[in-house]
């Protein structure tokens, strides 16, 4: 077993309870990052934090950016307006965007024993379309340099 | 809205969120009023026609939730 083997599944299970908090029925990228942040793994932390993200900020990008979106098409948050449903019992299902971040792990690696917590930080943050890059744009964090910090700490890891 | 030519972007990177958003506020908004429904007595068929779904379908999507959550169960109008 290596460490990427306990953490996985420790980040997955926080993703479910961050699905959960929302409501949804799968956990997706952005869950997986708020779980990431959550869990507070060190090299994870040393990277977001060199970007200015702690755990409330990433909630508050993806909100903003979830409100940004919505704005694109002429609906306001504040006029949907209604009390928050009970969540559903069962857990959330893996979403396609947490598949595909999980992809781009494994593409980052010749040996599946070389995975360490921070490959995941990059796979979810080299998404090239949809909430991540989005979110990181709203709220003017470049990409590019977060991407290069999480190199950076894998780099140390070697 | 009356169309898409009302989205207030031509990037399709920003159309596309828009989407993605809407699709994830219905899903908020439809767990919410289906549960303030079933709380105010409606019954599974009236939600049903209201949403304009079969009544299995929206039995299938959150009858597990409302039992968790309490909420007492109408299958006709005046059970």
């Amino acid at each position: 077993m290596t460490s990427f083997d306990t953490y996985l599944p420790a980040i997955l299970e926080q993703a479910e309870r961050e699905a959960q908090r929302d409501g949804a029925s799968t956990f997706e990228v952005h869950h997986l990052l708020l779980a990431i942040s959550a869990v507070g793994e060190g090299t994870t932390t040393t990277a977001l934090e060199s970007a200015g993200l702690n755990y409330q900020a990433i909630q508050e990008m993806f909100q903003r950016e979830f409100e940004h979106s919505l704005s694109t098409a002429g609906v306001s948050l504040a006029s949907a307006d209604l009390p928050k449903p009970t969540p559903g019992p069962g857990r959330p299902k893996v979403g396609t965007s947490v598949k595909l971040a999980l992809e781009r792990s494994l593409a980052a690696v010749t040996r599946k024993k070389d995975l360490h917590p921070a490959h995941l930080l990059l796979g979810v943050v080299q998404a090239p379309v949809g909430t991540v890059p989005r979110a990181l744009a709203l709220a003017g964090i470049s990409q590019a340099e977060l991407l290069a910090g999480i190199e950076q700490v894998l780099a140390d890891q070697k | 809205m009356s169309g898409a030519e009302n989205v207030s972007s031509a990037d399709p990177g920003d159309q596309l969120a828009s989407v993605a958003a809407l699709r994830r506020l219905a899903d908020q908004l439809e767990d919410a009023a289906v549960e303030q429904a079933m709380r105010a007595g409606w019954s599974w068929p009236r939600v049903a026609e209201a949403l304009g779904v079969t009544r299995q379908a929206v039995h299938k999507k959150h009858a597990k939730r409302l039992i968790a959550a309490g909420v007492e169960l109408r299958r006709r109008e005046n059970d």
